[in-house]
């Protein structure tokens, strides 16, 4: 895990509001980048549920009552996709069966969760469009963290962090597009950090 | 089929006591270092999922960052699970192996 960064005046913070809120000032370009990147994030996991082997033709009723995938006896495997792979990891480190058996029973779960987070996290922020103070109520600040923190997961497996310490991009050659992800990744760490205190206490 | 000598075969009566206490034994809930997950958020979600005081939460989060994994929790097999399922929602690297 990264050490913490000191801690300079920044830009957006969340902090303890009335009761059980949180709440985050956010500029106009904050609230647009934070919704850009909280629906490519649900693109993502869109892709995930449609590349899902054995998904055939959907189903709407069978998908509602989760029903669909029940007898499907297509073992799963690990998403192509590292990003992806990182939100999904292997349960079972020298068991490739079980790991696939885990991963059929509980991957779909798990990305209908991620989807509702950042849905939640998304919608909330349709409140303060334009910018302005975003108040969140528990429930909501839950999904926040959850979705702060796929969205670190995905940019920092794209952006190839492995080690602790590791400066962000410091291999990439001068015009790799992902160089402009680097001041998000470290925004977003910031952010993530002070909701994490401001629902700690 | 070799040509090696035969040798006689004794009932297995040690075999099936060792097979009687793996099906006992617990297996355990392992949370691996990764260079992503703030060290505040691991301590966050250890206090939050195993309800953990905030001193054992932080003890098991230096224990994953500098010896590079900890064991978080000890049961039956459908319980690491579950616990395996939740820190892969919170988005920790979990595995579970046997105790």
């Amino acid at each position: 895990m990264p050490f913490r960064k000191d801690k300079r005046a920044v830009i957006a913070a969340f902090t303890h509001g009335p009761g059980n809120s949180v709440l985050v000032d956010l500029r106009a370009p904050e609230a647009r980048l934070l919704a850009d990147l909280f629906g490519d994030l649900l693109e993502l996991l869109a892709e995930e549920g449609a590349a899902r082997p054995g998904a055939g033709p959907v189903d709407p009723l069978a998908a509602q009552l989760g029903l669909d995938g029940l007898g499907d006896d297509t073992p799963a495997a690990r998403p192509d996709d590292p990003a992806l792979a990182r939100l999904f990891p292997d349960a079972y480190p020298d068991d490739p069966d079980a790991t696939a058996e885990f991963r059929r029973y509980t991957q779909p779960d798990l990305t209908t969760e991620r989807r509702r987070r950042a849905t939640v996290a998304l919608e909330s922020l349709e409140r303060i469009k334009g910018g302005g103070r975003l108040s969140l109520i528990a429930a909501e600040a839950a999904a926040w963290l959850g979705a702060l923190n796929d969205l670190r997961l995905v940019l920092g497996t794209r952006l190839e962090i492995t080690a602790d310490e590791q400066d962000p991009g410091e291999g990439f050659g001068p015009n790799d597009p992902r160089t402009a992800y680097v001041p998000v990744y470290y925004y977003l760490g910031y952010l993530q950090e002070t909701l994490v205190e401001a629902l700690a206490g | 089929m070799t040509s090696a000598p035969v040798e006689v075969d004794r009932p297995d009566v040690e075999g099936e006591q060792e097979t009687a206490e793996q099906t006992d034994r617990p297996w355990s809930t392992i949370v691996w270092n990764d260079p992503i997950n703030l060290m505040s958020y691991v301590t966050y979600v250890f206090e939050s999922y195993f309800g953990y005081p905030r001193t054992k939460a932080h003890k098991l989060m230096l224990d994953v960052h500098h010896r590079g994994k900890a064991v978080v929790a000890h049961g039956s097999r459908e319980e690491m699970e579950r616990d395996v399922s939740a820190m892969h929602a919170y988005g920790l690297w979990a595995t579970l192996q046997r105790a």
